[in-house]
């Protein structure tokens, strides 16, 4: 067993014995399983830049989508969340789909531009219609999950407190990993990969790009609306103004911060932001500062990153070559200018 | 990679430190829960001064039962999201046995689910939404009145008689505040007689009213009714004037800030407003409690001061009988539950009935030369 | 109404279009979209009200040393941020500028508060207050301000680029830089004066909002910033006749939808019309596709 599995099982034992840990507290907890929720998101957003090489700036879109999906099947049908979970995916599926087909076939920028517009579409969506979402007027009393065992006769367990919120949580990132992970190692990961080095080639090579990119776009979206379903009978109460574009953001700083590409890097992404966000709530307002510019230290820290180390903390080495090129060339052209 | 597995074990463990908070001190911990910073900052300081002032008289008499009250403060931002975690933290921290809060009737929603999972009572100064009650489940209590009531008494004594007009155009934002005001204004407006001859919605933040405000005023409405904060309030007084029109606005407690003046300039004067509190109409116990903000804070006091002071007044009054115990404190509260069983304070008589909601007064107060006097 | 409505489309396009020219004039030489330039246009707001009120500045001058500033933050923006970035893959380029639009709002929270604040409208020439009132329409002299600084500026920006030397640079170093650097043009000086001349309009534009708007906030810059991007694509990315006629054309079309069909939607508006250009006309009124050619990454 090498060394990084062994880290990687050493943590996972870590992860389900902390809630009986004595200093834990309830709100460590809901920190942690924020932690989970959000390498969930990182791990679907990193299908997009991580494999593919394009930038997706509307993630948010489909998280909102997916749990809206989840509250309002709640809130009306009482539906139970072990139905919702891919009734959420598969809506979110749908609508990568939808999104994707017509615009993957734009370059990089323009790609993130339309879908940062969806996602603000989308926003706009849940909030003015009411008949369907009653938008700013938010859904609140979103019933937890719960177990019902009582077709054959066992007792009806409704979800209390973080700690069933926190295994279950620990059950979809593993999850999440473990497609992730075999995806990697398809043919239809070789495929993003190829694409993503190189587009020609890969045409030549036989690749339908655009299936394959729409495929990448639906499964990312997919994942997206799962974290949402999750989030809606996490926090029983929603509202448009949870999904704006910031969310988006904070999750691709997550994928870069971490290494694009890189399941694991992607993950400690996601847990260094979100600790640290947390941790700057506190000592912002201990300091008596104004909470909200704990986004200025993220700001700073994404041009540092671009600037140093664009490919991420934990690289993995596809992704490290391609953001190297570019310094490679300017060193280049700068001897020979010496020279001659 | 064993670096970084280090690192992030690290990075955990400085998460736990930070979770394992204050221990409890010998005192009694209350949370206060509102916008503290952010586009509303203005109505969290409202809140922070009217709790301060009462803090100061409670813990200067040596406290309730011999032990002083300390506040626990939580800046939702008047968004769900940080409303969410804030309960959560509140919620979840057994030393805090009560909460006052939160502000915005949004966040209160986010709130309640949490607080009422973990049976913590909440009373809130200024949550308006009718529905919160429902979300309760007999573990909320307001002193402050419902939109409900609000919106009827705007159209039934505001506009019919105190102003004496007929013909009303709405521009109402889109929040829960606001809908809900605008929905129970219409309902009186029905039955009152007024005719209410258009409604437009907007965003918060929104600069540019101009498009939505042309298109009201081709009606030739009498008056406009700004339903929703004093920020857009005061920009839609200023660009309504700058279309042509004359009449006057009127608008309930969102508006009800010295900023609304500020922004609005000329433009701000002939506007009616229906607060909770207005110093200048209450008894002797309430003007003394306004000379002494005045004193404390150097401006004049408010209605979300008065009623936070009341609401730190209530709760410590209950701790004072029934000790810190989240359940008894509940309980303590849902006994004020008519005028014989009601809390005195400086808002007037306070009882809840079983959503807990309370009915108050509402007092009017305009906008003339430039500041705040009462209309009636 | 509907020529108060267009009166309304007319001034806040003017806004647009001077917001846009800033996008378009980046994106034709660097090939970047600047999503830091509605911070710019924000900043310009912030800083005229502190040099009005913190140094007492009469209200033109305040105008002019805002747009000066407009320039400066402008340029700092390129060398601090995009400079270095120059020959990294887009990907990075595009992170950067919207870290640098993150930390510029969060920046100005920091120093001025996160509350919106009125401009000291007591500080305006008396003129602007003056209104003509038509059958159909109200005019006021801040109207006409913005309709004669909206043109002048646009004239003068079109004399640059076709008369003025540095407009042939500008011109040359968006075709093609290699070649530009060959004939001997500075490319990063002239980049760097291009981002003073976006700033410079974006900090205009944003006095005027401020002050004709009545309110300032920190995130001013968010919307106004994706809407003006909107119009620049609908006018053709790297068209700078096109970004004006696009923020024209994109602030009517707001004012006439949110006057006769939906107000909620208003800034829907923007984006459907963003997506449906990009998607369907790329090329927008009068721009040319780029075609890519290396990896999108």
């Amino acid at each position: 067993m090498s060394n990084a599995t062994k880290l990687k099982i050493g943590l996972l034992i870590l992860a389900l014995v902390i809630p009986a840990l004595p200093f834990v507290s309830h709100y460590l907890l809901h920190v942690i399983i924020l932690i989970y929720l959000y390498m969930i998101l990182a791990l679907g957003l990193n299908i997009i830049p991580g494999f593919n090489g394009l930038l997706d700036l509307g993630y948010v879109g489909f998280y909102g989508i997916g749990a809206y999906t989840s509250g309002l099947l709640t809130f009306h049908f009482g539906l139970s969340y072990w139905l919702i979970i891919p009734l959420a995916f598969l809506n979110g599926a749908l609508w990568g789909v939808l999104l994707g087909a017509p615009t993957l076939r734009l370059t990089g920028d323009y790609f993130a531009i339309v879908t940062f517009g969806f996602s603000e579409l989308v926003v706009l969506f849940l909030t003015n219609e009411i008949w369907l979402t009653r938008g700013p007027l938010g859904l609140p009393g979103i019933a937890p999950p719960s177990v019902d065992l009582s077709w054959f006769g066992g007792p009806v367990w409704e979800f209390q407190g973080e700690l069933p919120y926190y295994y279950l949580a620990i059950v979809m990132v593993l999850a999440t990993v473990f497609v992730m992970h075999r995806i990697q190692n398809s043919r239809l990961g070789r495929a993003w990969f190829a694409i993503r080095d190189d587009e020609v080639a890969a045409v030549s090579c036989g690749i339908n790009l655009l299936v394959y990119k729409v495929i990448a776009f639906g499964i990312s979206a997919a994942f997206g609306a799962m974290g949402g379903s999750f989030f809606a009978r996490w926090v029983t109460f929603l509202s448009p103004d949870m999904f704006k574009f910031w969310e988006s953001f904070l999750v691709l700083c997550m994928v870069v911060l971490g290494g694009m590409g890189n399941i694991w890097g992607v993950m400690v992404g996601a847990a260094v932001l979100v600790s640290l966000s947390e941790v700057l709530r506190d000592v912002l307002s201990a300091l008596g500062m104004p909470v909200e510019i704990r986004f200025l230290a993220f700001g700073l820290i994404m041009v540092l990153m671009m600037r140093y180390r664009p490919a991420g903390l934990m690289p993995i080495p596809a992704v490290a070559a391609q953001m190297r090129v570019g310094k490679v060339k300017r060193k280049k052209v700068k001897r020979t200018a010496t020279a001659g | 990679m064993k670096a970084l597995g280090k690192g992030l074990v690290l990075g955990l463990a400085l998460v736990f430190c930070l979770g394992t908070a204050a221990m409890a001190a010998d005192t009694i911990r209350i949370g206060v829960a509102s916008p503290f910073t952010g586009d509303l900052a203005a109505y969290g300081d409202n809140i922070k001064a009217g709790v301060n002032l009462k803090l100061k008289e409670i813990n200067g008499a040596g406290g309730v039962n011999g032990k002083k009250i300390e506040l626990v403060w939580g800046d939702d931002l008047c968004q769900p999201k940080e409303a969410g975690t804030v309960a959560s933290k509140f919620a979840n921290d057994k030393s805090i046995v009560a909460v006052i809060g939160h502000l915005c009737s949004s966040a209160t929603l986010a709130g309640m689910p949490i607080y009422v999972r973990a049976k913590m009572p909440v009373i809130s100064p200024t949550s308006t939404n009718p529905t919160i009650g429902d979300v309760g489940k007999g573990w909320f209590f307001r002193n402050c009145y419902t939109d409900a009531f609000q919106g009827k008494y705007l159209a039934s004594h505001v506009v019919k008689e105190l102003l004496g007009l007929k013909k009303v155009a709405i521009f109402y934002e889109n929040n829960d505040y606001a809908i809900g005001l605008k929905d129970s204004f219409i309902g009186g407006a029905e039955a009152s007689g007024l005719q209410v001859t258009g409604a437009e919605a907007y965003v918060a933040k929104t600069t540019d009213f101009t498009p939505q405000l042309t298109k009201l005023l081709k009606d030739k409405p009498e008056t406009i009714f700004l339903c929703g904060y004093h920020p857009e309030g005061a920009l839609i007084a200023g660009q309504a004037r700058k279309l042509g029109f004359n009449g006057p606005l009127f608008g309930a407690d969102g508006l009800d800030n010295i900023d609304y003046i500020k922004i609005g300039g000329e433009a701000a004067n002939n506007t009616f407003m229906t607060v909770p509190f207005l110093a200048a109409a209450a008894g002797p116990d309430a003007q003394k409690f306004a000379e002494a903000f005045k004193a404390e804070t150097g401006r004049e006091v408010d209605w979300m001061s008065a009623n936070a002071y009341d609401c730190l007044a209530i709760v410590a009054e209950v701790i004072a009988k029934v000790g810190e115990d989240r359940q008894k404190i509940r309980d303590g509260l849902a006994a004020y539950n008519s005028a014989d069983n009601g809390f005195e304070g400086v808002t007037g008589l306070t009882y809840f009935n079983e959503k807990g909601d309370c009915s108050k007064p509402a007092f009017v107060k305009k906008v003339e030369g430039g500041e705040f006097v009462p209309a009636e | 109404m509907f020529l108060q409505q267009l009166v309304n489309g007319l001034t806040i396009g003017g806004i647009y279009a001077l917001i846009a020219v800033g996008y378009t004039m980046v994106y034709g030489v660097i090939q970047l979209i600047n999503f830091a330039h509605g911070e710019i246009y924000m900043l310009g707001a912030f800083f005229a009200v502190t040099f009005i009120l913190g140094m007492g500045m009469p209200f033109y001058l305040a105008f002019l040393l805002a747009m000066a500033c407009g320039a400066i933050c402008g340029m700092l923006l390129d060398v601090i941020a995009y400079r270095p970035l120059r020959q990294s893959p887009r990907l990075a380029c595009l992170i950067t500028a919207i870290g640098m639009s993150i930390f510029l709002q969060n920046l100005a929270m920091l120093i001025w508060g996160s509350r919106p604040r009125p401009f000291p409208s007591d500080t305006l020439p008396a003129w602007f207050d003056k209104t003509w009132h038509f059958s159909q329409f109200s005019l006021t002299g801040f109207h006409l301000f913005i309709f004669a600084a909206t043109i002048i500026m646009m004239l003068g920006l079109n004399l640059t680029i076709k008369k003025t030397r540095f407009g042939k640079a500008m011109r040359a170093v968006a075709q093609n830089k290699t070649m530009a650097a060959l004939a001997g043009i500075n490319v990063n000086k002239v980049i760097t004066l291009t981002f003073a001349v976006a700033g410079s309009m974006g900090a205009a534009a944003g006095l005027m909002v401020g002050a004709f708007y009545n309110s300032l906030y920190p995130t001013m810059g968010y919307l106004a910033g994706v809407k003006a991007f909107a119009a620049a694509v609908l006018g053709g990315i790297g068209s700078v006749p096109g970004a004006m006629l696009g923020g024209i054309v994109l602030g009517v079309a707001e004012a006439m939808g949110a006057g006769y069909l939906s107000s909620l939607y208003r800034d829907g508006i923007s984006y459907g019309v963003m997506i449906i250009v990009i998607v369907f006309i790329p090329a927008g009124f009068f721009g040319v596709v780029i075609k890519e050619t290396k990896k999108s990454i």
